[in-house]
């Protein structure tokens, strides 16, 4: 038994031991071939060198500015796409600066002005004395990378495209001061108009501001001799979509769907000029952790909004990445139902929500919760606190006079007491009977957001009033939202570089598609459409002004904090400038220092 | 048993075809808008309805579902809505040999090591070395894989950088030759594949080893060892066989994982496979990929489970289809 028992556990053993040598052989083999990779493999290392990789959370959904919706869409067809005209965010003064190749809308503030007009297509224009017709002159010097002039007919075409309903561009919007628009659809004989290849004039039914103008009429063209025989109901799914063809700095070279998107410089490229960085891999890495884990093995050299909760560890774990803060154009926020949503959607009538109705306690609850232990606990020096929708970034426009409402509970107690609500037996206020009792829903996955409801909730429990919380999935939470089923919510926004609040604070409950919490104040309309009439952008301050007070007073959501976006950088990317218009903003002017350079 | 086969194909046309009628009123009748995307500041307020005609989601439900029904029997699933509008199984076929080539390499470090482990623990049981195999196996059986997973990353990739942290090859890998980009994709799988298999391998080692002591204790056991077989042919050739059949039963019943994917790896190790197009496809409500996507895993569940009752025959003569 004894010897039967040795040989069967023999057998096993020999077994095992040759399985385990394999592994060892097969651990080994890939150990020597990682190790050739770094130091002898000059193939891959000089890859490395001329290749900025930047992770990306989700592919591209098409890299063609016609349909082309997300950020990193456009972040990517950008450096594809040649522009009609260069525009720039002046942080001086917080307006935007749109150049031509021999004009600028604005003098460049001096310390700005990174971005060189050459990349433009349009060497100058002219805005007609009424405001209603914008004439570009283009440059003749102007290529796609097959070798075909750009010309006027290749915008012609493409706002076509951008204005055709079966196309559904997302950007379709922008069309909507040309001529027939105000009827719903445009008529582009009369709006666009190509007397010769380098002149192109838009004409307007209504006058323009000159920078409404610029904005609305530079969007990205597509080569219209390589796009007219595609059907529009074929559009959305052309093989054409994966092979863009531009004129930009760089173009593309390879694209694996949800992998990668490789972008190499384009060396014909006059528009401005080849890509600085031989080739940009866009890289997707869905997982945040495994992104932060990229930038500190140097497998990726940039990542954008790390959270401030990872700083620390990954400068101490490697010292050369830096952080770069871009912003501020979000905010958090909390909603509260002005109206009584229900009886709105049953008979179209307005009531004031039973808690939520009156300015007043409104104010009481922004008193009652404390934004900066908020900003102190999470998002530390990258938050500032938050009055209204209009950006401290906006210099111009953004009012500083503006005291923030403090944190005060027992000013908060006060207001809610003069407004009739008393403490009742189990604690939480009372009015007519009614506990001042709610749920605060919030979407799922936002870590920042989980984080300031907590202290909401103490904060609130602490004068009285009862918070519970929810989380639901982000469709779920944005369906409940737009349809008016939450009194009471949490979430953000991301501001537009031009200031046009109607969406969300117009009266008209029907066309302010964002005006979730149902907030009515006729002064609001009023002001926009003043400011909508100044041709001159500065001159509608006053108005802006007066709108930020207003907001302030009656507070229709308790504004939290803005956000300063957090981008992780490898210190081997020289040259880069963040501007609020986005992180990749002179990606073409960015250099990459040799590896020998890196200390590890 | 070419019969009994052709029954059970026959059987499963109308139950994979309920399941899909199933999934296509259930995704429509839960919250969510597949236009959502489109509902935000600077988008034209028609951006939203236009996407939602092209989609065809005006229509009234039913005949949505006779349209649907319509292109499904000529073999048509549609296209993406959010990716692009490919069709539906072109995203599939770009994201399903990535998942065979991780399940596959997977399942058969899988049974290799499970089968193998088992067999030492049967053999020596009770003694330090099926004790310390139990409790290993055990430790990592009820480990959470994802956990595992970001903790051989921080392991083996960032503190002993020997691995990759993610993707399916490195950059520039294209200039390395076939061998080298083939070595190199088997470098980049070693840590999502080491993970998926230790959990796995844990759990079949203790099915083996059950099913094999009780196999041991069998008299006709007993009789090969009196005859006076070696010992080896005694456990692989007698004892093993008849061990194996329960095992059969979870090889079955991992094809489907097979070509589902495990979405925690792909996330994690950034690998566009199916499990990642699944749930992307729900949460973007892009209704006819979730609907190609059942239609795929409910036939290889169903075809599985024909795979292993086949097996059974094979492997035990006793069994007669």
């Amino acid at each position: 038994m004894i010897e039967k028992s040795a040989g069967r556990s023999s057998v096993v053993f020999r077994l095992a031991g040759s399985l385990l040598i394999l592994l060892a052989l097969l651990t080994l083999s890939s150990c020597s071939r990682h190790n050739g990779s770094n130091g002898k493999g000059a193939k891959a290392s000089a890859a490395m060198d001329s290749t900025l990789v930047i992770a990306m959370l989700g592919d591209a959904d098409y890299l063609n500015p016609v349909i082309g919706a997300t950020v990193t869409s456009s972040n990517i067809f950008g450096l594809i796409y040649p522009s009609l005209l260069q525009s720039e965010f002046d942080t001086t003064t917080g307006l935007m600066n749109y150049m031509a190749l021999e004009k600028k809308l604005r003098a460049v503030t001096p310390g700005q002005g990174k971005k060189a007009p050459k990349g433009a297509v349009a060497k100058s224009w002219r805005l007609s004395e009424d405001h209603k017709s914008l004439t570009y002159i283009l440059r003749n010097d102007a290529f796609w990378d097959d070798g075909k002039p750009i010309v006027s007919a290749d915008f012609k075409f493409s706002y076509q495209l951008y204005g055709n309903p079966v196309i559904a561009s997302a950007r379709q919007q922008y069309l909507a001061e040309l001529i027939g628009a105000e009827k719903g659809k445009v008529d582009f004989d009369k709006a666009i108009e190509t007397p010769n290849d380098t002149t192109l004039i838009f004409r307007f039914y209504k006058p323009v501001p000159e920078q409404l103008a610029l904005f609305h009429t530079s969007l990205t063209p597509l080569p219209a001799h390589r796009w007219k025989n595609v059907k529009p109901d074929e559009f959305r799914h052309s093989p054409l979509n994966l092979t863009p063809l531009g004129a930009g700095p760089y173009k593309l070279k390879n694209w694996k769907q949800q992998q990668e998107i490789l972008l190499v410089s384009s060396r014909k490229s006059n528009l401005p000029k080849p890509g600085t960085i031989p080739a940009i891999s866009f890289k997707v890495v869905p997982d945040y952790t495994v992104r932060v884990t990229q930038l500190q093995t140097g497998a990726v050299d940039v990542v954008e909004n790390i959270k401030p909760e990872d700083f620390t560890a990954l400068l101490k774990a490697n010292s050369q990445i830096k952080i770069k803060t871009v912003g501020l154009r979000v905010y958090d926020y909390v909603g509260w139902s002005n109206i009584d949503q229900a009886e709105y959607r049953k008979n179209g009538t307005f009531k004031p929500h039973p808690l939520f109705g009156s300015a007043r306690v409104r104010v009481a609850l922004t008193n009652a919760i404390d934004r900066q232990a908020i900003i102190d606990g999470y998002l530390k020096q990258y938050g500032v606190i938050c009055n209204n929708d209009i950006s401290p970034s906006l210099k111009w426009a953004y009012n500083n006079r503006i005291t923030p409402h403090p944190y005060d509970p027992a000013k908060a107690s006060a207001i809610l007491k003069s407004e009739g609500w008393l403490p009742g037996p189990d604690g939480i206020l009372q009015k007519n009977g009614k506990r001042f009792s709610f749920v605060l829903y919030t979407n799922s996955g936002n870590a920042r957001r989980n984080y300031a409801s907590v202290i909401i909730q103490q904060n609130l429990r602490a004068i009285g009033i009862d918070c519970k919380l929810d989380v639901q999935e982000s469709n779920v939470f944005f369906e409940n939202l737009q349809s008016g089923k939450l009194d009471a919510w949490m979430a953000g926004w991301s501001i537009g570089l031009e200031i046009d609040p109607l969406d969300s604070w117009g009266s008209d409950l029907k066309k302010s598609r964002f005006n979730f919490p149902g907030y009515r104040n006729p002064r609001i309309d009023e002001l926009c459409e003043l400011a909508k009439q100044k041709m001159d952008p500065l001159e509608a301050k006053p108005y802006w002004l007066e709108y930020q007070e207003i907001l302030h007073r009656d507070q229709p959501i308790t504004f939290l904090y803005w956000i300063k976006e957090t981008q992780g950088f490898s210190k081997r990317i020289e040259g880069e400038e963040l501007n609020i218009s986005g992180t990749f903003y002179n990606v073409d002017d960015w250099r990459l220092k040799p590896s020998a350079n890196i200390a590890q | 048993m070419l019969i009994y086969i052709f029954k059970r194909l026959l059987i499963a046309v109308p139950l994979i075809f309920g399941v899909l009628t199933l999934t296509f009123f259930i995704i429509r009748l839960a919250p969510g808008d597949p236009a959502a995307f489109f509902i935000q500041p600077g988008i034209s307020p028609n951006v939203a309805e236009q996407i939602r005609a092209q989609y065809g989601l005006n229509d009234p439900l039913p005949l949505q579902y006779f349209k649907w029904l319509a292109n499904v029997l000529q073999g048509d699933f549609g296209r993406s809505f959010s990716r692009a509008q490919q069709p539906v199984f072109d995203v599939i076929a770009d994201a399903l040999p990535i998942t065979v080539t991780i399940a596959a390499l997977t399942l058969v470090a899988n049974f290799t090591f499970g089968i193998l482990i088992g067999i030492i623990s049967a053999v020596r049981q009770n003694t330090f070395l099926d004790r310390f195999l139990t409790v290993t196996a055990l430790f990592f059986y009820s480990m959470p894989e994802f956990w595992f997973a970001l903790m051989m990353i921080i392991l083996l990739a960032l503190k002993f950088p020997v691995f990759p942290v993610s993707g399916l090859n490195e950059i520039g890998a294209e200039s390395y030759g076939t061998l080298g980009f083939l070595l190199d994709r088997f470098w980049h799988l070693v840590l999502p594949v080491t993970v998926l298999s230790i959990n796995g391998a844990a759990g079949i080692a203790r099915y083996v080893r059950g099913s094999m002591l009780e196999v041991i204790r069998q008299d006709y056991i007993r009789t090969a060892r009196a005859k006076g077989l070696p010992e080896h042919v005694v456990i692989f050739k007698h004892a093993l066989r008849n061990a194996l059949l329960p095992v059969i039963t979870l090889m079955g019943s991992s094809l489907p994982f097979i070509f589902s994917g495990a979405l925690f790896i792909e996330v994690i190790f950034a690998f566009p496979g199916m499990g990642r197009v699944t749930v992307e496809a729900i949460f973007a409500r892009d209704y006819p990929l979730i609907i190609a996507n059942t239609f795929i895993s409910g036939s290889l569940i169903v075809l599985g489970n024909l795979f292993a009752d086949v097996l059974y025959a094979v492997a035990d003569p006793r069994i007669k289809l």
